[in-house]
């Protein structure tokens, strides 16, 4: 049990600093990398399909950053995962476990805001 | 197949962790209750896990050639829904650990709820993906 204790750490700390790190990186458009499925490439950071191709003909290289965002927020969220899992047990305890919930479930509720343009058209 | 299966899974674990404890032996609950929830974590992990990837790989399809059908038709609302679970899918694939630390390894000082949340977040994110997947996938007659 003693080995799971950094891991615990760590697992919260990941889920709760992924959720804030995901609605960041949408909201702000921060994409690691951007997939163009159609051209078969990946570019390391955020690129708009205008960046590539003339505005009119955008729709032929559709730009794919969900994967970017997911990344972004997975390496802030890891970094932030070891560091908890490299803290004493003891500064740990006094953090309220309930974070690892509430944290994700305001994030959705965000997202949902973002989102929410989709549904003004 | 494999979305079934994490359905099923997910479900039945919400179910029994808000059940009540002191639920009849032969009753619903009392039935859900009597299989040990916590066995159903690995499966849910493995399964979400696998779901995650080849939706993840489908995406790309779905962005080349169902996407701009959908745009073109309006489907706004549609799309709407479809980048929530994506979204989504992404916060509840991070919440993996934690939620598998809460069943497997749980601490006698932690509070239930904390599982019982997590797990009804993953349910609802799960839920939420498998609907809206078959609308988009339906709603102008894909794959069929």
């Amino acid at each position: 049990m003693t080995s799971s204790a950094p891991f615990r750490r760590f697992a919260f700390a990941f889920g709760a600093t992924f959720a804030v790190l995901y609605v960041i990186a949408l909201a702000k458009d921060l994409a690691l990398f951007t997939v163009f499925p159609s051209l078969g490439i990946v570019l390391a950071g955020t690129h708009h399909s205008r960046d590539v191709a003339d505005p009119a003909m955008g729709f032929l290289a559709p730009a794919m950053y969900w994967y970017g965002w997911a990344a972004t927020a997975a390496l802030g969220a890891l970094m932030v995962g070891l560091a908890a899992a490299s803290l004493p047990g003891r500064s740990a305890q006094s953090v309220w476990s309930g974070w690892v919930w509430l944290i994700p479930a305001l994030s959705m509720i965000a997202c949902v805001y973002l989102t929410l343009p989709w549904f003004r058209l | 197949m494999v979305a079934v299966a994490l359905l099923g899974a997910i479900t039945h674990q919400t179910l029994a962790a808000w059940g009540s404890a002191g639920a009849r032996p032969g009753s619903f609950f009392g039935r859900f209750r009597s299989i040990p929830s916590a066995s159903f974590a690995n499966a849910v992990v493995v399964l979400y896990a696998i779901s995650t990837l080849l939706g993840g790989t489908l995406y790309l399809y779905f962005r080349v050639d169902v996407r701009p059908e959908l745009e073109h038709a309006g489907h706004w609302h549609a799309l709407g829904f479809f980048d929530l679970k994506e979204h989504f899918a992404a916060i509840g694939l991070a919440l993996l650990p934690a939620y598998w630390v809460c069943w497997r390894r749980p601490l006698a000082s932690e509070p239930v709820q904390t599982r019982t949340a997590l797990t009804s977040i993953l349910a609802f994110i799960i839920w939420w993906g498998f609907l809206t997947g078959h609308v988009a996938n339906n709603i102008m007659g894909f794959g069929s």
